[in-house]
């Protein structure tokens, strides 16, 4: 078996140490060190960036807390002004309200007062005819000339003014 | 036809040697450098551009970086952090050597046990020395634990001392043993399809499947090799 040779020992020896020797001087002078860094930088790449999206996040509920407590000022604001607009509008429809019933009421009264001249006109006419017609009745049925002013006194007595 | 035997040969590709020691650049050699320029050419040209999001073969080096790191912190720790430029390069050359091997016509180094030895030896003795250099004489508990009643200590002590010193053997065989015995089986089912005429779809199909066990077996192995490495400097750095 040429394995148990040991002439050929020195040789296989000597340059397994050359060259695991040079292999070793390359692995760890230039090929790890490279991949080592590569490895940091890119764990660090990740952690760095985790770190920027939890701070993005972080200003992002800020926002959205900032945005939600306007929205809640806004709509506060927004009711107190409805609920404002809301009693002007009453109270300025209860004046108009008032006022109307107060003309109205002047309409009527006016109506009224318009009404009763009127009456009294009408009955001051009847009681000159009644008297007038009195007078002229007396003279012709028994002759006497009863003077206007005892007549109208006794149309009154009946009228009862 | 060749001999399944011959596979394993050390052919000297230039003669040459230092202080009446013969170190021929040999086929072996050969294979040793073309493994570690593959290692060196995976390694940095998939990193020179340095991605934050890698693409196929970045990832595919930063895949082996990691399998590496993982296995040195799980089973060593933290404290074998700086072994681990050793470790990855022992994963690799191994790994390398191995898949090679699967090439036909190469060579594989790792099939050799003046090879595995050598480097088990390494091993061996590196963990030692860290060892006794972080524990002083205290090392020595290593063959006798600590809570194991004294009257075992005249059975105990042999059993840890000889586990002890079998674990270069171990880890030398166990690479060597496993090449060797793939390749044989491979170039033997071989042999076998040309011989028998129709009938050689059989050995065929036979060494395709064992063909896809050796790929297994070869980055097994690697990895075996290089977990083991990890064991003991676990060892060496925690004691038992």
């Amino acid at each position: 078996m040429p394995q148990f040779d040991i002439a050929t020992f020195s040789e296989q020896i000597f340059w397994l140490f050359v060259i695991f020797g040079i292999l070793y001087f390359l692995m760890s002078k230039i090929a790890l060190p490279k991949v080592g860094e590569v490895l940091e930088r890119r764990h660090k790449t990740i952690e760095d960036n985790l770190g920027k999206a939890r701070a993005l996040k972080d200003e992002t509920d800020a926002a959205i807390a900032k945005y939600e407590a306007a929205l809640a000022e806004a709509r506060d604001a927004a009711q107190a002004d409805i609920r404002e607009a809301t009693e002007k509008a009453a109270a300025e429809q209860a004046a108009k309200t008032e006022a109307l019933v107060k003309k109205l009421s002047k309409k009527t009264a006016d109506a009224e007062k318009a009404i009763a001249g009127a009456k009294d006109d009408a009955m001051k006419g009847v009681a000159e005819a009644a008297s007038e017609i009195a007078r002229e009745a007396t003279d012709k049925l028994i002759g006497v000339k009863v003077q206007a002013k005892t007549a109208d006194k006794a149309v009154s007595a009946i009228v009862g003014e | 036809m060749a001999g399944p035997l011959e596979q394993f040969e050390i052919k000297p590709l230039a003669e040459l040697s230092v202080a009446g020691i013969d170190v021929s650049f040999t086929n072996s050699a050969l294979w040793m450098v073309i493994a570690a320029v593959l290692v060196t050419g995976f390694m940095t040209l998939s990193m020179r551009r340095g991605a934050l999001v890698p693409g196929r073969w970045q990832g595919a080096a930063e895949v082996m970086y990691e399998f590496v790191a993982n296995m040195l912190k799980d089973n060593v720790g933290t404290a074998g952090r700086k072994y681990f430029p050793f470790v990855f390069t022992l994963f690799m050359f191994v790994l390398f050597g191995n898949l090679l091997g699967m090439i036909p016509h190469s060579f594989t180094f790792t099939s050799h046990i003046a090879v595995t030895f050598a480097m088990a030896l390494v091993i061996f003795i590196g963990v030692t020395i860290i060892g006794f250099v972080r524990h002083g004489t205290h090392y020595f508990r290593m063959f006798f634990p600590a809570g194991a009643p004294i009257a075992t200590a005249f059975i105990l002590i042999p059993i840890e001392i000889i586990s002890y010193f079998s674990r270069p053997f171990s880890l030398a065989i166990r690479l060597f043993a496993n090449m060797t015995v793939g390749h044989i089986m491979l170039k033997v089912i071989g042999g076998f399809v040309g011989l028998i005429g129709i009938f050689g779809v059989l050995p065929f199909a036979l060494l395709t499947g064992i063909t896809v066990l050796e790929f297994g077996i070869a980055a097994l192995q690697a990895y075996v090799y290089t977990i083991l490495t990890c064991i003991y400097l676990h060892d060496a750095i925690h004691m038992h």
